[in-house]
């Protein structure tokens, strides 16, 4: 089977697994949606604020609940499984892009859910030509961190305290995504070129790309 | 493990015995290159083994290990297909894989709500569509009822007759003693007995 | 099977009347065309107050006699309940941004109280789907099930208790603010919407009747499973 086909299969499988355990869908995305209903509450209703507060509020708790998407149940290998599948021939990269591809579904899928929410419930302010920054920006940072997460389960596979030792070492990993992000609507509202902030996703997203496939190999071989 | 010369001829089924902690799943993951070892050489299959040759010499290799290998969620016609697309074999032969090993008319079952005995004999369908030149049994027929480890001792002779050899670990001597030519010891990181 | 389409047909034809109503009714003088909405949005969370009053009865009765159509009552009377909550909230959420300006108003405690509501009943689905044995299940949702219900009350009572945006009871003990074609395409649409919640509810639980029927626990043990073909190995 070549790199991709394995890839695919890989990222269908696991679709499938996570269409079937319905965590994403049925847990994490309605408690996102409820954290984002307790900040104007925490801030003692000052409503002023709540529209200025809201991309930045998105961005927070996109990416701590996306990291619950990119660490799901579902993209766990036990010892044997991965055994397995070294046996069956599937290069360790091939599963790490296979993860990305159904990671980056879901979290693109789970994380404009939670911006639609937050338009809703926020009224942000998004400055002239913002929203197909923050949509960009969005997608973007979903890839950045699904390939975070992939490589952070990766390293953590097989401990007990699997899920919060990879989102401590995921959540200071993330801050480029969040400073692109945060800072290319910004530069809207500031009049300065949002190009900078664009490229500083995008260069995150292929860096860990690249990090991933590369260093796919080693990781397979310190986890057994 | 010091000192460890083992050496299966084709055709061959080689016990190993030994108590709980004396190292036989580390024998069997290193004869199965998923363990790499820091002294001496391994040849599997008329191969040194070597980064380069890994992705052949594995695909050559059968296992079957502690713990079963599916994934909860799926149904077991779709654990064998996934694993049969991975390996490369026509997911056509699939169906008939289960009949053999008895599992026809519960491949819808999702392997969660299915036991031990049938998510092993749905690991043994899978060896049974990838034919491995070397087979490696990791407490395979424990926990198994009677048919389950005929099924086990077929998939042995099968390989063997095919001049596929296997290496057979398990701490319950008078079971290896049945299923092959001959058992070594292992205690305290040494084998006995092997040629 | 002809149950349920009967059911559906009713409740087809029960939505039909109670659209004639709810568009021929003359419209507000201060919203305009917006005061339709009151042909589905007081309805729709009647019915959801309702559907989750049915859960409450449901898994009280089933912490008593322990029948699992207690339990298959209570489990489909909150999916379907929270559609009706969904279809509220939308709703809401339109009138809102029509007449206040926004589509929600942080300091509205019925939005608010709206809003946990359905999301509490939505971990009880969550909370249902993570149990695979149907007796620790059933009892778990039971516990919720009551303990939930004691919100219906304080987001209808909401609107008494503080100061808000939002409309308050239309329908009072010493009569109604509205007028007379309002009230009436109001009160149809809700019976429209009350027929729609039971065909939904008969149909769900014929579903997960067949679902139960068909799942392997019900099957007997070892029956799937049939002796290897020994002599076949080499055939496959």
């Amino acid at each position: 089977m070549s790199f991709w086909n394995q890839a695919l299969e890989i990222a269908r499988v696991d679709l499938t697994v996570e269409r079937r355990i319905g965590n994403t869908l049925r847990i994490t995305l309605p408690f996102a949606v409820v954290a984002l209903m307790v900040f104007p509450l925490a801030l003692d209703l000052r409503l002023a604020l709540v529209s200025t507060i809201g991309i930045g509020v998105f961005w927070a708790l996109g990416i701590l609940f996306g990291m619950q998407v990119a660490l799901r149940q579902s993209a766990t290998d036990t010892r044997e499984r991965r055994d397995l599948q070294a046996l069956l021939g599937v290069d360790p990269a091939a599963r790490f892009v296979g993860r990305l591809l159904s990671g980056g579904v879901l979290m693109s899928g789970f994380l404009l859910i939670v911006l639609l929410a937050m338009v809703v419930l926020f009224d942000p302010d998004v400055p002239n030509g913002g929203w197909p920054v923050l949509t960009m920006s969005t997608f973007l940072v979903a890839i950045g961190l699904t390939e975070l997460g992939t490589l952070a389960g990766e390293v953590t596979s097989g401990l007990s305290n699997r899920t919060v030792l990879a989102s401590l070492i995921v959540a200071p990993l993330a801050l480029p995504l969040i400073i692109g992000a945060s800072q290319s609507v910004g530069a809207l509202s500031r009049d300065t070129g949002i190009l900078p902030w664009i490229l500083l996703l995008i260069a995150s997203d292929l860096a860990l790309a690249v990090a991933g496939v590369a260093l796919a190999q080693p990781l397979e071989e310190a986890t057994r | 493990m010091r000192g460890l010369e083992l050496v299966v001829e084709p055709g061959e089924a080689v016990g190993i015995a030994g108590p709980n902690g004396s190292g036989k799943t580390t024998l069997i993951r290193t004869a199965a290159t998923l363990v790499s070892t820091n002294r001496g050489s391994l040849e599997v299959l008329g191969q040194i083994v070597g980064k380069r040759d890994l992705v052949s010499t594995r695909r050559a290799i059968g296992l079957i290990g502690h713990q079963p290998t599916l994934i909860p969620e799926l149904t077991l016609v779709e654990n064998l297909s996934h694993v049969a697309r991975l390996a490369g074999v026509d997911i056509a032969r699939v169906p008939r894989a289960l009949e053999v090993v008895g599992l026809d008319e519960a491949s819808d079952r999702r392997a969660e709500a299915c036991s031990f005995g049938m998510k092993r004999r749905v690991e043994i369908a899978h060896l049974l569509l990838t034919r491995p030149q070397l087979l490696l049994l990791d407490e395979a027929a424990s926990g198994l009822d009677e048919s389950a480890r005929d099924l086990i001792e077929a998939l042995v002779g099968s390989v063997r007759r095919r001049g596929g050899g296997c290496i057979v670990v398990s701490h319950d001597r008078a079971q290896l003693t049945e299923l092959c030519s001959r058992v070594a010891s292992l205690a305290d990181g040494r084998l006995d007995t092997a040629r | 099977m002809t149950r349920v389409r009967m059911l559906m047909g009713l409740a087809a034809l029960a939505v039909g009347v109670g659209l004639w109503f709810a568009l021929t009714a003359p419209p507000d003088a201060l919203q305009g065309e917006y005061s339709r909405l009151l042909g589905i949005h007081p309805p729709a969370m009647w019915v959801a107050f309702i559907a989750f009053g049915v859960t409450a009865l449901g898994s009280i009765m089933w912490l008593v006699k322990k029948t699992e159509w207690w339990d298959r009552l209570a489990a489909t009377s909150v999916e379907v309940g929270v559609i009706f909550t969904a279809i509220g909230l939308f709703t809401g959420m339109v009138w809102g941004q029509a007449v206040w300006g926004t589509p929600w108003d942080w300091q509205d405690p019925r939005l608010m109280s709206t809003a946990v509501m359905f999301f509490v009943y939505l971990g009880y689905l969550a909370l249902r789907n993570a149990i695979d044995d149907p007796t620790i299940r059933a009892r778990r949702s039971a516990i919720l099930g009551t303990i939930a219900v004691v919100q219906v009350p304080l987001v209808y009572f909401s609107v008494n208790l503080f100061r808000t945006l939002h409309q308050g009871p239309s329908i009072r003990p010493d009569g109604s603010t509205m007028p007379d074609e309002m009230l009436i395409a109001m009160l149809v649409n809700m019976g429209a919407l009350m027929v729609v919640y039971l065909a939904l509810l008969v149909a769900r639980l014929d579903v997960a009747r067949t679902e139960a029927a068909a799942a392997p626990e019900s099957a007997i043990a070892g029956e799937a499973v049939r002796p290897p073909r020994l002599n076949e190995v080499e055939d496959v």
